[in-house]
């Protein structure tokens, strides 16, 4: 083995591994984090931090290679020093980052980096002096690297199931604020997973929950491989799963505003504006593949849109001034009015610009966005629009008596809409229009001689989406009450764009999870919430190089954007064990003629 | 019955006349061959009958009515199908998915009717799928049962050509243009191609305008030949008459040297 | 058989009835614009006397926009080096500038507290540009390799998003690492105040700003036409697999492409942050934005373009408002000068993607 190369790699990760670090400490995330415990009280968030980078470079160090033709794999008794000496490497160079810090003084360091506190300090060392948290980090940092890379070395059959037990793990410690709640509401007792005095899980609870989450997901993945359907299963079996688990999580969404409260029911509202707009969005980038930077323009179509036409007012300086309209329709009766004008406008905006390639066409429905994002502030539509302090007194919408400005009720109204925008994506998706819009995406020409007519569809595709996306924004015209044009900046094109993105482009399931990993998330835990935007770049950034089809792909578009690695992989993921040898398939593997 | 009639054909890019005023005549019913050196013209005249580009001069009139400057989807559903030189499938769509667009110009069913699930609609795509796979089963068992769901990405070289051939036949064509149908393949596929274009006029019922370079495909199937050089007509007639015309051998070996 | 001639020009009988609904809306659309921008400057230019603008508040109006003009051709230009060699959109440019801005920040605020600003002008400048030079040039490296690179054979679509996700990122780490307020950027007292050349006044920073941006961009005009590196840059960005086989580095000189582009942004975010007086960390967006409109109004990929486009931004918006807007008595026009440069952003890119010095086609091929 060229071990001179793999040793730089090593030292390479190692070096990464102690720059994210302390670029997680200068940003200010380790001083914020460690408020949120973990597991007990030694499992912080902001320790979990510190450990990862040399976690991940541990594995990294242990990553088969490609050298002269062949696959290079260290063995253990070459993974494990590999490991430790990449951990090392991270912690010491942090160590090192801190003397020079203690030596300059922390307060010139503070001038330039306010986050460069005494407390981050102290938790960097854990408390101790300098020095010797130097070697801590360095010891520290070996044996969590040593880990990483023998970790690596597993067979995948073992990994999977032990990365799922201690994602799930984690997943629930995240939760705390509300599982424990909603186990509560349940009439179940709670203490024995979270305590109540650190707010995290107790260490009993956690380590069950990773025992029992690893063999779970352990015995089903070999359920799964014995059956002689393969990992997939049976078309059956998987139709089975299917509707159990849909009506699993229908169940579980009709009761969730009981079992969590109040508050959590408002952040699950956000979601489900979010959820929407994805929703539209992703029939424009996810199905016609064009990217669309200018959602907040539907958006806030909707809403003001919606707004006017139920008669709001603008609010003056002096209180109230006069609705632009009086014609007082109530939200339903306005409903049909907004999405047919929201397609339209999206019509009239795709229009011109149609024939533009894809990242031209993005910047355009930027531009377009952001002249409606001020056009909302400023005083010369400030009579019908009420600029800078914006509208209110939009009427509430009840249905039988019950009022949905409430948060738990709004959520029924919201999962309702929701449930209905994921139907019409999902019939449009597997139908004639569906398979055009997939044509188009793959090859414009062909598919315009193929009968296409594709500037029709772009725009239809457009239309929706902004219909869809004039929805959320009715939505959340109505939730509260009134409008404020600090709602609808380019910050909401850009997390609808991330929430689809991250999802899984043109994949329904890829866009709800995106919604509640993006939104739910730091809705749940403020922490995260400072840090939003960050985190929404990192994430899109990793994401594209990462995994381009998302966390839940849609599998024909992790087909266009993975393909020449799906051809290439497919033998090196039989080596790797998680794939049955095309030999077991029989004849009809084989390519005659 | 004149289906398809070229009349002095021009397509200029920049300052090289790729179509130099060219004739051509398509009846229907017929199997005509298009030959000619490469560089003569002859993907470019394809892609102008079918409306890629727009002719600088001349007009193309098919069924009646001239096609000059409607859209390539328009003249799609008017009739004309074609295949490209190239294959250019969509890779990422199963091979039953890549014929059912085919047939998106002989179907109607809209935004409301999708959603809604109307009976119309389930008709309609259950049809598409009927004519699809109809289609595919032009080629028998080599496009069919376990293949139809499977990523056209994994189909081999000849079956991609197969299956562009399919999906130009699910558009229901009065007149199929294919474009170098055998390139690439071997001397058996070869001869499989030139039977099933003779299929295609006589169990479908088209009339075929087929570009090609392999002699024996072109004798083994054509009712006309039309050589092209640099944009224009140079010989027309059976295929001994163009074979033997002195004008055709110019352009292919060259001048005798004088002497 | 009817006669070519004949059906000629009953072709072009028939092409007038198809006449396209897209080209007839267009054709409405920009008369509309020219109605508009006509009519309102005309009544602007007719207002009485107290309702209108002095003839030295128009040629203020001017000279700002020549400054901030000057600002945007230095960034534009990033953006269309890049865009020339890469084909790619680096949204991620506005964040260079910004960069560069905050790194020279701090040696700023300490050369002020020191007196050192004052006493030696010109070397204290020298070294504000050399340190933003560096910092944005190291981040606009940093962005190749790391988010870039890797996506140089992706589809189109995948390295622009990753450009707005990069650009979130280096916002939010700004902040992250800085705090979210803007902060005064302290320019030294020398440039306070205005000179008179010719008679006009103009305030000191803005002159500097007009003729450093000048003397770059002629510099680096040089350096593109005379120097091997600026041929080998032009070669790459014609067809970069016929560069590689002539023994271009491709790989070198796309780094070197985005160090320079990086390094004009640098200059540019001292100019600015003098000229303007603040930093913060999303300071970079809005300056990008209309940087990038510049270079494609310009033409993107064509340098003289990106300073022609800059230039004429830069007036237009600050002209702009107050003299289409007023004569329609719309108030607080000024608050519309993000409107003008957003519209001329769509605008071009709907009427003639190519710019002005353009080709006309980037459309779809």
């Amino acid at each position: 083995m060229s071990g001179s190369a793999i040793v730089r790699r090593a030292l390479r990760a190692g070096l990464v591994g102690a720059v994210i670090v302390v670029y997680l400490a200068l940003v200010g995330m380790i001083e914020r984090f460690q408020v949120r415990n973990l597991i007990g009280t030694q499992v912080t968030l902001a320790r979990l931090l510190i450990a990862a980078p040399a976690f991940l470079a541990g594995l990294v160090a242990a990553r088969p290679r490609i050298a002269s033709g062949r696959v290079e794999q260290p063995t253990l008794p070459q993974a494990w020093p590999l490991g430790a000496l990449t951990g090392a490497v991270a912690g010491a160079a942090t160590g090192v980052l801190m003397l020079i810090w203690d030596a300059i003084g922390i307060d010139s360091v503070r001038n330039v980096f306010p986050n460069a506190s005494p407390t981050l300090m102290s938790i960097l060392t854990f408390g101790h002096p300098v020095v010797l948290a130097g070697l801590i980090l360095t010891a520290g940092g070996a044996a969590v690297g040593a880990a990483g890379s023998v970790f690596r070395l597993l067979q995948f059959r073992i990994r999977r199931p032990l990365t799922t037990g201690v994602v799930t793990m984690l997943i629930l410690a995240l939760l705390q604020r509300i599982v424990p709640t909603a186990l509560f509401e349940l009439g179940l007792a709670s203490g024995w997973l979270y305590s109540p005095i650190t707010g995290g899980l107790t260490w009993p609870g956690a380590l069950l929950v990773v025992v029992a989450a690893t063999a779970a997901a352990w015995f089903w993945a070999e359920r799964r491989r014995a059956s002689r359907a393969g990992p997939e299963g049976t078309p059956q079996g998987r139709r089975m799963t299917r509707y159990v688990a849909l009506l699993a999580i229908a169940g579980v969404l009709a009761v969730l505003p009981q079992l969590i409260g109040s508050v959590f029911s408002n952040i699950l509202g956000d979601v489900g504006i979010y959820l929407l707009m994805g929703l539209g969005l992703n029939i424009v980038v996810g199905y016609a593949g064009m990217l669309h930077l200018g959602n907040v323009a539907f958006f806030a179509a909707g809403a003001y849109l919606t707004a006017v036409l139920m008669s709001a007012v603008p609010v003056t300086a002096l209180g109230q001034g006069h609705p632009a309209l009086s014609w007082h329709l109530s939200f339903y009766a306005a409903l049909p009015l907004v999405i047919v004008l929201a397609a339209v406008l999206g019509v009239l905006i795709a229009g011109p610009v149609l024939r533009l390639r894809g990242d031209y066409l993005a910047i355009v429905t930027l531009g377009f966005g952001q002249i409606v994002s001020v056009l909302l502030q400023s005083d010369w539509l400030k009579p019908v629009l009420g600029g800078a302090q914006g509208l209110t007194g939009i009427a509430p919408a009840p249905i039988a008596g019950v009022s949905f400005r409430n948060p738990q009720t709004f959520y029924y109204l919201m999962v309702v809409l929701c449930v209905a925008a994921i139907y019409v994506s999902w019939r449009l998706a597997e139908s004639r229009i569906g398979r055009a819009w997939n044509a188009m995406r793959e090859d414009e020409q062909v598919a315009e001689a193929m009968g296409i007519n594709t500037v029709r569809y772009k725009l239809l595709a457009f239309a929706l989406g902004g219909a869809i996306g004039s929805l959320s924004g009715a939505l959340f015209a109505v939730r509260i009450g009134s409008l404020t044009p600090t709602s609808f900046e380019l910050l909401v094109s850009i997390t609808a764009l991330a929430v689809v993105i991250l999802g899984g482009m043109g994949s329904i399931p890829g866009v709800v999870v995106g919604a509640l990993a993006l939104i739910g998330l730091p809705g749940l835990l403020s922490e995260f919430e400072d840090y939003r935007l960050l985190i929404y770049g990192a994430a899109l950034v990793a994401i594209m190089i990462l995994r381009p089809q998302g966390l839940i792909p849609n599998v024909r578009t992790a087909r266009e954007l993975k393909e020449e690695e799906i051809l290439q992989d497919a033998w090196s993921r039989i080596y790797a064990g998680r794939e049955p040898a095309p030999a077991a398939v029989g004849e009809a593997g084989k390519e005659r003629g | 019955m004149s289906l398809l009639e070229v009349r002095g054909l021009t397509k200029r890019f920049g300052g090289l006349a790729a179509l130099d005023g060219l004739d051509l005549e398509v009846r229907e019913g017929e199997i005509v061959s298009v030959i000619g050196p490469n560089g003569a013209g002859k993907t470019t005249l394809f892609n102008t009958i079918t409306g890629l580009y727009e002719p600088d001069e001349g007009d193309v009139v098919f069924d009646g009515r001239s096609i000059v400057g409607l859209r390539p989807n328009q003249i799609t559903r008017l009739g004309i199908a074609r295949t490209f030189q190239t294959v250019h499938l969509f890779p990422n769509m199963s091979v039953l998915e890549n014929a059912m667009v085919g047939q998106h110009s002989r179907s109607r069913s809209g935004v409301f009717a999708t959603v809604f699930r109307l009976p119309g609609q389930r008709r309609e795509e259950e049809r598409i799928r009927e004519r699809a796979r109809d289609a595919l089963g032009f080629f028998g068992t080599r496009l069919s049962g376990y293949r139809h769901d499977q990523p056209a990405f994994t189909l081999s070289y000849a079956n991609r050509r197969r299956l562009e051939i399919a999906r130009a036949l699910a558009t229901e064509p009065k007149l199929l243009l294919l474009d170098e149908p055998t390139a690439g393949m071997n001397p058996r596929e070869t001869l499989e191609v030139t039977e099933q274009i003779g299929r295609l006029r006589d169990e479908r019922g088209l009339t075929i305008l087929v570009i090609e370079h392999d002699m024996r495909v072109v004798k083994g199937v054509s009712d006309r030949v039309v050589a092209c050089d640099y944009g224009r007509k140079i010989a027309e007639g059976t295929y001994e008459e163009v074979a033997n015309d002195p004008q055709v051998i110019e352009a292919y070996l060259g001048k005798k040297a004088v002497g | 058989m009817t006669d070519v001639n004949q059906t000629v020009p009953g072709r072009r009988l028939r092409r007038l009835e198809r006449l396209p609904a897209r080209r007839l809306a267009l054709g409405i659309l920009s008369a509309l614009i020219l109605a508009v921008v006509a009519v309102g400057t005309f009544r602007t230019l007719n207002l009485p006397a107290g309702q209108g603008y002095a003839a030295a508040t128009w040629r203020d109006f001017v000279v700002l926009g020549i400054a901030r003009g000057s600002v945007y051709a230095l960034i534009a230009l990033g953006y269309t080096l890049v865009y020339g060699i890469l084909k790619m959109i680096n949204f991620a440019h506005g964040e260079v500038f910004m960069a560069g801005a905050f790194g020279s920040f701090f040696f700023a605020q300490a050369y002020e507290q020191s007196g050192f600003l004052d006493r030696n002008v010109f070397v204290a400048l020298l070294i504000l540009f050399a340190v933003a030079i560096a910092v944005s040039t190291i981040v606009a490296v940093l962005l190749e390799r790391i988010a870039y690179r890797p996506l140089r054979n992706a589809p189109r679509l995948v390295p622009l998003i990753t450009a707005i996700g990069a650009s979130l990122f280096l916002q939010n780490t700004a902040r992250g690492f800085f705090g979210p307020q803007t902060r005064g950027y302290p320019s030294p007292k020398v440039l306070t105040g205005k000179w008179y050349p010719f008679g006009i006044p103009i305030a000191r920073t803005q002159l500097l700003m007009i003729i450093v941006a000048a003397v770059v961009m002629l510099a680096l005009q040089l350096f593109i036409s005379r120097t091997k590196t600026g041929k080998a840059m032009r070669a790459v960005s014609q067809d970069p697999e016929i560069a590689s086989l002539m023994g271009i580095d491709t790989d070198r000189i796309i780094v070197t492409t985005f160090a320079v582009g990086g390094a004009l942004a640098g200059v540019a975010a001292v100019l600015f942050a003098m000229t303007f007086g603040q930093v913060g960390p999303f300071m970079g967006f809005t300056p990008g934005i209309k940087a990038f409109t510049a270079a494609v109004l310009g033409g993107i990929g064509s340098v003289s373009g990106a300073a022609l486009g800059g230039l004429i931004l830069g007036v237009l918006e600050s002209v702009g408002p107050p003299l289409f807007l007023t004569g329609f008595h719309v108030p607080s026009p000024l608050q519309l000068q993000d409107v003008i440069a957003f519209s001329i952003l769509v605008l071009v890119l709907i009427f003639r993607p190519g710019g002005i010095l353009g080709t006309g086609e980037a459309e779809k091929v």
